[in-house]
């Protein structure tokens, strides 16, 4: 199967988001053919060069998406013709209204008035509510999602790109005062959105240069029967504008879509405008939804990539029957010697407490065998009176049997509940013994009982300054306790963030003048760098620690939890983004913001070794069923099979007189793998198969690369 | 470690803390996650410390409406609400709390809830400037050229001969340095690129001022029989123009980009752009003019204020429609003016060929009635007004003003 990956700033570019993922995805894949169509995002990253590219990566072509391609002629016409100057002017106007008429707030307004021109009389007469809440489909049809609009909306994109592919590129007719026209009477006209309708000139400006650089990709040449026309499969991994090709080659060469989104780009852009002046950001958002709900609309499978982007894309109008959540694979295996490390420390352990239970049983015997012993008149009586019965028993006998049947069960219940009482009191006590002396062999082996660790990117969204005063908190409890906090400020935020950190460690926990006398690990509170070179390997940090705590505020997908959770600690987590559906009850998951809560929670788990290490157990459990690199890869081979199986490309190959060729394209072409190849001479494909089959539809393939800077 | 604290900030932890050890051994500090022998754990917290509605508030939504009031304020759907709510750490468990299904709908009611006067006029926002005509840099830069160019003269004029050229030479080089330095970067600097050859015919131009009309009037007389004197005074003045060009080129922008974020209409735009335009360039033209005058004086030469003034006025506007994208039409008008002068110079000595007598005649008609210095000022003037007229439709429009905003 020939697939194509279109990224936007992501995967051949050594600096690209998401590169790793992708990587791993068309290395894993190798019976796929992959042609990679990347938008960059800077000039720095195109000269930041491409990461080492598999073999099966036949075709890299690449576009900036930062400038504008024809560069000298900023507001030169490059349309020519009244004509096509006129059918850009209506087709941008279209768009530019549907994306006026609303996006969120409006759509949702008129689609509730729909309901009820739908489900009952107009003006809500009686029983308009309840129609209105049946006439909605179960599933929400999301923000964007009324039929009209988005109609609407594509078809001007299809118009546009119609426009792009004749003449060869919009140029700069997207940059023109005549494009700031359109978009200045698109807002003028009634029924605009509210904060769009005053828009000023420079906001009108502002929306007319992001439309514009969205739609850049409507002016490539990707579109030809020979590039994205060749793939049986578009996959766009991420979405807006890497998407956006993808959705051209569907309009024009019928390729099915698949998209995958780890981050939303609506909500991505909601914070990043925050600043922005209302219009724009009215404005802007409208388009991003619209554009996002186009996308989903065309696609064939859309794979959040875990479920709070899931939410959101229900809410942009994807269909629930397409999403498929795929979580993002991790290496797991640079864990696995921590996990040996844990191992045997837990076997240690466990050999310690069933030694322990032993003893205990020994211990408790008379409890436990008293349990039995008593219940055994009851059994007796009953096995008698079972016997009796099926003798041949009488009605008086059977009303005895049941009253003696009642009371041995009362009974045996009130000796089993005694009994479970002493052994759950025995037990809670042993356990606590056998707590003890395993964090003893826990630290021995690791030396690692009390031990804090915090690993990410040093922001101010991470909330440090929180897991201190915890931290302060902890050390109440357990004075011995420390922190590790590893990682690297980002950016010069990062670093400012980081120092106030240290200013409010050094504060919270000062020198009580033995420092020069101690080492450096045994101080409560340590700063350490993860991209040092003398900095300890991150799977060694792990194993160090007793306990991962995440605090951040706002967290995307949590990697630093999900490492933890592969070197199988126990974890306190707050609850944001993605975290609950990734620890899913393998460890205790606090509010954000809150100290005392999480310092609970560690303390907690501080104190209970063995929980602790149920915990990591369970959480190493669940990351190798759900976040291994080898899901991840298994998860899209079978969706693209799905995808290609449900909607295969239907190609007419013609001859050279135009003629077409009946079973030009042979079934086998849509197995995976080179079935025609030269390489398996046992399934030589026949003759009139052999013939026709390398020409038109699949080209030669070629080893290198090419495209633009395939040169570098 | 409670009774070392000394700053406000932890003795206020102590009591918390102090209380917590006390709920602690009552054993309920603790043990409040709700924990399952099965491994699965989930803390919640207690009610009182938790950021949700507070028991026996009747309305939690307010409370929460009143805490994110700028977000509230702000946003212009719900989706932003919401984005926002869980950038600052709302999550839908969050959300039950205020008896909802999800974030969406608590930011659904928010943004309904939230009281929006429909006719106040929206935030004003801060006028969009282009990056660099906030920094003091360029404005002084703007200065070096000039000062280089003065140098330079001072130098020649101290010096004699060899040393004298070498030293015009290098000073020439210094100053081109400087005003390259000065077009990368400033209100001058655009992110688009000249057209070929606009630098080519912009050092002709210059060139013809300093030489030409010495060159033109010898010719005309039957020389040169030697050489004859360049004319410094209009490429000093030029130079030291540099930085009046920046100021304008500074004050338009600035003045046309708080027109962008006042102006309801495009065509009220173009109305208040054409008076920024024109009144800044008349700025840049008086400046020059007196900066002229005042060269001419120090160095003892004739200005030529119409001919070097039309030169600065067309290079000006050259270089302003060039910076906000339209480099085309200054290209031409470059390469005509210096054509022309080109021409006049090739038909005066070209008329001592035999029987071409009559192709001096115009250029000798012109310099008759005006004097040398009226050709290069005719190429110029009429270069310059054309760009003029094309500045005053293309710089007053809206789409000329955009911030360029690409990452590079």
């Amino acid at each position: 199967m020939r697939i194509g990956l279109l990224t936007e700033g992501g995967y051949p570019y050594v600096s690209g988001d998401a590169r790793l993922w992708c990587d791993r995805l068309v290395r894993g894949l190798a019976r796929h053919e992959f042609r990679v169509y990347a938008l960059s995002r800077s000039l720095r990253q195109e000269d930041e060069g491409w990461m080492p590219l598999p073999p099966q990566v036949t075709r890299v072509r690449t576009a900036p998406l930062w400038t504008a391609v024809d560069d000298g002629a900023a507001h030169g016409r490059d349309l020519h013709g009244r004509r096509a100057r006129r059918r850009f002017t209506e087709a941008y106007a279209d768009l530019a209204r549907a994306v006026c008429e609303g996006g969120a707030a409006e759509g949702r307004a008129s689609r509730s008035r729909g309901a009820c021109a739908n489900g009952c009389a107009e003006d809500g007469v009686n029983g308009c509510t309840g129609d209105c809440a049946s006439a909605r489909p179960s599933g929400r049809t999301g923000d964007y999602g009324d039929d009209r609009q988005a109609d609407r909306f594509g078809n001007a994109l299809y118009a546009l790109a119609d426009l792009a592919r004749e003449e060869g590129g919009l140029g700069s007719a997207l940059r023109s005062e005549g494009a700031l026209r359109v978009w200045e009477r698109a807002c003028r006209t009634p029924g605009t959105v509210r904060t769009a309708h005053g828009a000023r000139v420079g906001e009108l400006l502002a929306v007319a240069r992001h439309v514009e650089r969205a739609l850049r990709p409507l002016s490539l040449d990707w579109y030809e029967d020979a590039e994205l026309g060749a793939v049986d499969l578009c996959h766009a991994t991420a979405g807006g504008s890497a998407a956006l090709p993808a959705l051209l080659a569907r309009h024009f060469s019928g390729v099915p879509l698949l998209v995958t989104e780890y981050g939303v780009p609506l909500r991505t852009h909601y914070l990043a405008t925050a600043d922005a002046p209302p219009a724009v950001r009215a404005l802007l958002a409208s388009f991003h939804g619209r554009l996002a709900a186009e996308v989903y609309r065309r696609a064939a499978r859309i794979t959040p990539g875990n479920a709070h982007v899931r939410r959101w894309q229900e809410h942009c109008g994807a269909d629930r029957a397409k999403l498929r959540t795929v979580y993002p694979g991790m290496e797991a295996s640079r864990f696995a010697e921590v996990v040996a490390d844990v191992a045997d420390a837990a076997e240690w352990a466990g050999s310690a407490e069933r030694a322990e239970r032993a003893e205990r049983a020994e211990r408790a015997e008379p409890a436990e065998t008293s349990a039995p012993r008593r219940s055994e008149p009851g059994g007796a009586a009953r096995r008698a009176a079972g016997a009796a019965a099926t003798t041949g028993g009488t009605f008086e006998r059977e009303a005895f049997e049941r009253e003696a049947f009642k009371r041995e069960a009362a009974e045996r219940e009130a000796a089993e509940r005694e009994a479970f009482e002493r052994e759950a009191f025995e037990r809670e006590a042993a356990e606590r013994e056998a707590a003890e002396r395993e964090s003893a062999a826990h630290e021995s082996a690791s030396g690692a009982g009390d031990t804090l660790v915090w690993v990410g990117r040093v922001e101010p969204a991470k909330d440090l300054v929180s897991l201190l005063h915890a931290f302060a908190e902890v050390r109440a409890h357990v004075p011995t306790a420390r922190l590790r906090i590893v990682g690297t400020a980002a950016g010069a935020e990062g670093r400012a963030y980081l120092e106030h950190c240290e200013h409010l460690a050094a504060r919270l926990f000062p020198d009580d003048g033995h420092e020069d006398t101690r080492p450096s690990g045994d101080r409560p509170v340590s700063f350490e760098e993860a991209g040092a070179p003398d900095a300890p390997d991150l799977a060694a940090v792990y194993a160090a620690g007793a306990v991962v705590v995440l605090s951040s505020v706002v967290e995307g997908f949590p990697v630093s939890l999900v490492e933890a959770m592969f070197c199988g600690r126990a974890t306190v987590s707050t609850d944001v983004g993605a975290v609950v559906e990734v620890i899913g009850g393998t460890g205790l998951v606090v509010p954000p913001r809150e100290p005392a809560a999480l310092a609970r929670a560690c303390v907690a788990l501080l104190r209970d070794p063995a929980r602790r290490r149920r915990l990591g157990e369970a959480a190493r459990a669940r990351a190798l069923e759900l976040f291994t690199v080898e899901q991840n890869v298994m998860a899209f081979d079978g969706l693209y099979l799905d995808v290609v199986s449900h909607s295969p490309r239907r190609r007419v190959l013609v001859d050279d007189r135009g003629a077409p060729l009946p079973f030009g394209t042979p079934a086998e072409a849509r197995l995976p793998g080179n079935w025609t190849g030269p390489r398996r001479p046992l399934r030589r494909a026949p003759l009139w198969a052999s013939d026709t089959t390398t020409p038109p539809a699949a080209p030669a393939q070629r080893p290198e690369p090419v495209g633009e800077g395939a040169a570098r | 470690m409670n009774e070392l604290h000394t700053d406000p900030e932890a003795t206020g932890n102590a009591p918390a803390t102090r209380g917590r050890d006390t709920g602690t051994s009552s054993g309920t500090g603790i043990g409040t996650e709700a924990s399952t022998t099965d491994g699965r754990e989930l803390a919640t917290a207690s009610p009182a410390s938790a950021p949700g509605p507070r028991p026996g508030t009747a309305d939690p939504v307010k409370a929460l409406m009143n805490r994110h009031h700028d977000l509230c304020a702000r946003a212009v759907d719900h989706l932003e609400i919401a984005a926002g709510l869980e950038a600052h750490g709302v999550t839908d468990r969050t959300a039950a709390r205020f008896r909802h299904r999800d974030v969406f709908s608590l930011a659904e009611e928010m943004y309904a809830r939230f009281p929006r006067d429909p006719d106040a006029p929206p935030p004003h926002p801060a006028p969009a400037h282009r990056p660099g005509t906030g920094r003091p840099a360029p404005a002084l830069l703007a200065l070096l050229p000039g000062l280089l160019c003065a140098a330079t003269v001072v130098a020649a004029r101290s010096t004699d001969g060899r040393s004298r050229l070498a030293l015009a030479v290098l000073g020439t080089l210094l100053v081109g340095l400087a005003v390259r330095t000065l077009l990368r970067r400033g209100p001058l600097a655009g992110p688009h690129r000249a057209a070929s050859g606009t630098r080519g015919w912009t050092f002709w131009l210059l060139t013809y001022a300093f030489l030409g009309d010495g060159l033109l009037e010898e010719g005309l007389t039957g020389g040169p029989d030697g050489p004859w004197s360049p004319a410094t005074a209009p490429l000093l003045a030029l130079a030291l123009a540099c930085a009046p060009a920046v100021w304008c080129a500074g004050l338009f922008t600035a003045l046309s980009g708080r027109r962008l974020g006042t102006s309801r209409a495009l065509d009220d735009f173009a109305a208040s752009a054409r008076p920024v335009l024109l009144g800044a360039f008349t700025l840049f033209l008086g400046a020059l003019l007196g900066l002229l005058a005042l060269c001419g004086t120090l160095l003892g030469e004739h200005p030529a204020y119409a001919g070097a003034g039309a030169l600065g006025a067309l290079l000006l506007l050259a270089r302003l429609l060039t910076a906000h994208g339209f480099p085309h039409a200054p290209a031409v008008a470059l390469a005509t003016a210096g054509a022309a002068e080109g021409l006049s110079l090739a038909t005066v000595f070209a008329s001592r060929l035999p029987g071409c007598s009559l192709l001096s005649v115009p250029v000798q008609t012109v310099t008759d009635a005006w004097g040398a210095g009226s050709v290069p000022a005719l190429a110029c003037g009429t270069a310059a007004t054309v760009l003029l007229l094309h500045a005053t439709r293309t710089l007053t429009r809206a789409s000329a003003h955009a911030v360029p905003h690409e990452p590079r």
